[in-house]
């Protein structure tokens, strides 16, 4: 045998193997701890909206812990709108700004997201899966993850916390709570200037027709379709003759709407309505044991189940610090950000964790979490409806406007 | 000149560009969004949109009826009580008004006069004895009514104190003498002969006001109706939606809101015109108003009252704000507080003593930069050439230019820098900083800068030595109100900061619209306090410093 032709097949082979372990070597955490490595003394904006003080304590702690842990700087930048920011980086694609953005993680989801993901504003190498984090998170047994809103979410944002529709009521002045559009419809008309719901297009007010739109329509299927294949008319005429009826007799005559939920909740503390929503099924534990709300409050979901959607983090295709807004976001992804999340003293969101890929003392945590007075039990929470296909978000809100505006 | 130039250029190269960035998006032509081509379909679109009639109505009202009232009650005030001692406590309860941001007063009318406010509370303790809350509406309510009183409480003390300052170029005492002389008692004596040269050098701070309050959004958005609120913050809403394509339509709306602007002047102007005619044809006809006393105090007594009312009830939701902050339950009907205690400051803590820091820093920069700039101004010896165009950006509406800006600043790659925003705070505090400067510097006596001439004393000394001195008390007073304005501002911290600089009333506009009460009070007490302290600041320096010199001392 040809000892040259030996050893250069020997070589060849050494390279393939090499080739192959290489990779394998230089596995996704030690590719993370350069990344890790890089994002020290980085500065990240994270534009999240800023409406609570409950997760703007909540964004402080995470703050204060990456500091810490990696080094970086978080500075939460206050959004009333989440669209203002989406328009913003796209302002910035337009002036062809294409490093060193203002926004370096966004909270997104739904509308927005498939508004960024369309017009190419959010990062695309699929930095979601290299996340340490993201392992203990199953896609299989929480679709929500990669599909937002049934928008695939290719990697581009990755998960941050589950929220689900839930209505909060008074028992001092709701025996019965109305666990249906029809039950609801026909206790508003009983009880007028008791219910509202926050003006559309805020995301807890558009949540809510949703909810109602799927449960009062005859074919609740179309709507997990583009809004663009379907007769949207037909499809929802039954929504607004269930909104036309109940209307007049809404909080102010439904000439006014609170601006989002937690001006809605604040609306049931003060008794001016005896039964909100928000769009987190601790929200009213938390208001409890803030003060806002009385004791006697409890909450429901209804009997055909309620929306429930899981929200992300995206990094900008522009953004400033990429690696640092990358580590922030493994961060949030955490198990002990997403036990403090999930505490209902301080935010009380459901965490994106599947429990049983937790080590043995998380697991524990999150099962010692305190549920909260108002809270229901994962299986009453059991039930749960699919979001409708994001296009048809824009469809409802534009409607709305144009039937209920200056009425 | 070259100076003046400068500064011109200053104060007009951003508006110029912003008005260009929305002028062409508002005819269709924005390539990167796909608008290729000039037409009139953005207008289109915007006619289309539901409610647009009434959000054009509700500003045109809102605007007018916030602005003739608060400018008849502020002449109305000054004709009766310019010359009276007793009548001080007036001036002394409007003032503090004067200095607190716009947001705050109406986070204050929000707190007093909403179902479950403090007005209801004390209703129900004294009358009713609810367990509930009524379902009215006086804040916000759906007419706008609610948006007036806010912009009355904060316009009245501003234009009382031009008023003043105004007065002070006008020989009314020798004026009235003469009417006097002539047979007219006080009150036609004073609309006959002081009015109209008042009316003249009012005709800025009016227009000033007028266009605030057409474009107005931190006030509306808690205050006004909002289906469909006011054009201008249905212009923030269309231009953050998601939909890109409301950019268009948003420009669209800017270049509206620009001739609602001038609407509203033409009809200032047409009346003032109509009112001047038959000021004159009532006096060449000798109509002298011989009220009897007794009803001449009743009128003065109503008018105090009308003028009052809306500043007491601001003051008083001032008060419930402060209570807010230290209130950690209050539930309605209590009329204080169920558990007192420092939840909202523990929750704020260091986030928000952040914010009030920018806006402090934000605040002395643009306020001594525009100072700075206003003595430059001055000192250059050109009289009032070009006077008028450093107070353009105070006469067109903030959304009909800021937005465009920031594309602007985008492309220079100049958003989000502290620079940046200061300048964008310095074209709104130094116009202000001027009016308020002015006159006491043309007032200036010059001779005592001849008298040092004459001693040969160089122009730089006779400046630092003997003019600034003197003049100190209205600088730090410009100084001041530089920074009250600075602190107010909203949509120019938006749309420059890029969202980096968080400042109180960008905080108080994101808590205001929900969130709990208790932090809303804590920012706006922070809110009002930065202002304040910087007028008492500036208070107690002047008092110190002039003790030691004999011309502050005589007075």
């Amino acid at each position: 045998m040809d000892i040259r032709k030996y050893t250069k097949r020997l070589t060849i082979m050494m390279w393939c193997v090499l080739a192959a372990i290489f990779p394998l070597a230089m596995t996704k955490a030690d590719e993370f701890s350069v990344i890790t490595r890089q994002a020290a003394g980085q500065t990240v904006y994270f534009n999240a909206w800023g409406g609570s003080p409950a997760i703007n304590a909540y964004i402080q702690w995470v703050g204060e812990r990456v500091k810490v842990e990696y080094g970086i700087t978080l500075v939460h930048v206050k959004l009333t709108e989440t669209a203002g920011a989406v328009t913003r980086i796209l302002a910035e694609k337009a002036s062809g700004k294409l490093s060193g953005g203002s926004v370096d993680l966004i909270w997104i989801n739904g509308e927005n997201f498939a508004t960024m993901k369309t017009h190419g504003l959010l990062r695309s190498d699929d930095w979601v899966s290299g996340l340490p984090s993201f392992a203990y998170t199953d896609p299989k047994k929480l679709p929500g993850i990669v599909s937002d809103f049934g928008t695939p979410t290719d990697g581009l944002e990755s998960p941050w916390g589950r929220a689900q529709l839930v209505f909060g009521y008074d028992t001092a002045y709701v025996t019965t709570p109305p666990n249906s559009a029809e039950m609801l419809a026909k206790w508003i008309k009983n009880n007028p200037g008791q219910f509202s719901y926050p003006k559309p297009p805020d995301f807890t007010g558009t949540s809510f027709l949703k909810q109602i739109l799927l449960e009062v329509s005859p074919e609740p299927t179309v709507f997990s379709l583009p809004a663009d294949q379907a007769d949207i008319d037909q499809a929802l005429m039954p929504l607004w003759q269930w909104l036309d009826q109940v209307h007049p007799h809404l909080w102010q005559q439904g000439k006014r709407f609170p601006a989002n939920y937690t001006a809605l909740v604040q609306l049931l503390g003060d008794k001016e309505i005896a039964i909100a929503m928000a769009f987190n099924p601790t929200e009213f534990s938390n208001g409890i044991s803030q003060g806002i709300l009385p004791e006697t409050v409890r909450s429901y979901i209804h009997a055909d189940g309620t929306l429930a959607n899981v929200h992300f983090v995206a990094i900008p295709f522009n953004a400033n610090a990429p690696e640092a807004a990358q580590v922030v976001a493994d961060f949030l992804l955490s198990p002990e950000a997403q036990i403090k999340k999930a505490d209902s003293a301080i935010w009380g969101d459901p965490t994106v964790l599947d429990l049983s890929k937790l080590s043995a003392s998380d697991q524990a945590d999150f099962m010692a979490l305190p549920r909260g007075l108002a809270t229901l039990s994962e299986s009453d929470l059991g039930q749960t409806l699919a979001e409708p296909h994001p296009s048809w978000v824009g469809v409802i809100e534009r409607e709305w406007a144009r039937r209920y505006t200056g009425q | 000149m070259v100076l003046r130039g400068f500064i011109v250029c200053f104060c007009l190269v951003p508006v110029l560009a912003g008005l260009a960035g929305i002028g062409f998006p508002a005819f269709g032509w924005f390539p990167p969004l796909g608008g290729e081509t000039f037409s009139f379909a953005p207008l289109t679109l915007l006619f289309d949109q539901p409610g647009l009639w009434q959000s054009i109505w509700l500003s045109l009202f809102t605007a007018l009826i916030s602005t003739f009232l608060s400018y008849w009650l502020a002449m109305m005030l000054l004709a009766y009580l310019y010359d009276q001692r007793r009548s001080a406590w007036v001036f002394r309860l409007i003032s503090p008004l004067l200095s607190v941001p716009h947001i705050t007063v109406a986070v204050g009318i929000l707190f007093l006069l909403q179902p479950s406010g403090w007005l209801f509370r004390l209703i129900s303790l004294c009358f009713t004895g609810w367990d509930r809350p009524p379902d009215v509406s006086l804040a916000p309510d759906l007419y706008g009514y609610a948006l007036i009183l806010g912009l009355i409480a904060k316009e009245l003390p501003f234009l009382l104190l031009m008023g003043l300052s105004a007065l002070s170029q006008i020989e009314v005492k020798a004026l009235r003498d003469r009417a006097k002389l002539l047979g007219y008692g006080p009150i036609s004596g004073w609309f006959y002969v002081i009015q109209p040269l008042l009316s003249v050098r009012m005709r800025m701070p009016v227009f000033i006001v007028m266009i605030f309050a057409v474009s107005v959004v931190d006030m509306a958005i808690v205050l006004a109706p909002s289906i469909p609120p006011p054009l201008a913050v249905r212009i923030l809403e269309w231009f953050w939606d998601p939909d890109l394509g409301f950019q268009f339509i948003a420009a669209a709306a800017a270049l509206l809101q620009l001739m609602l602007a001038f609407v509203c002047c033409g009809i200032w102007f047409a009346f003032a015109a109509v009112m001047m005619r038959g000021l004159g044809e009532m006096t060449r006809k000798g109509i002298r108003f011989a009220i009897p006393p007794i009803a001449a105090k009743g009128v003065r007594f109503f008018l105090l009252a009308f003028a009052v009312i809306p500043c007491l009830l601001s003051l008083l939701g001032l008060l419930a704000i402060i209570i807010w902050s230290f209130a950690n339950v209050w539930r309605f009907p209590s009329v204080l507080p169920d558990v007192w205690g420092l939840r909202g400051w523990g929750q704020a803590s260091s986030d928000l003593f952040q914010i009030g820091f920018n806006s402090l820093i934000l605040g002395l920069a643009a306020a001594g930069l525009s100072v700075v700039i206003a003595m430059v101004w001055l000192e250059t010896r050109h009289g009032k050439r070009w006077e008028g165009m450093i107070y353009i950006p105070l006469l067109l509406p903030q959304a009909s230019f800021l937005f465009g800006l920031q594309m602007l600043l985008i492309w220079l790659r100049l958003d989000g820098a502290f620079l940046t925003l200061l300048w964008a705070h310095s074209l709104f505090v130094f116009p202000y900083v001027m009016l308020s400067l002015v006159s006491a510097w043309r007032r200036f006596d010059n001779r005592y800068l001849d008298v040092a001439a004459s001693l040969g004393v160089n122009a730089c000394r006779r400046f630092f030595t003997i003019k600034l001195p003197m003049l100190m008390i209205p600088i730090l007073t410009a100084f001041a109100v530089g920074f009250a304005v600075s602190s107010a501002l909203y949509l120019p911290t938006v749309f420059a900061s890029n969202g980096r600089y968080a400042t109180l009333t960008t905080e108080a506009v994101t808590l205001a619209a929900s969130a709990s009460r208790q932090s809303l009070g804590v920012a706006s007490v922070m809110q009002m306090t930065l202002p304040l302290l910087v007028f008492i600041g500036c208070d107690l320096y002047t008092r110190l410093w002039a003790t030691r010199f004999r011309y502050y001392r005589r007075r």
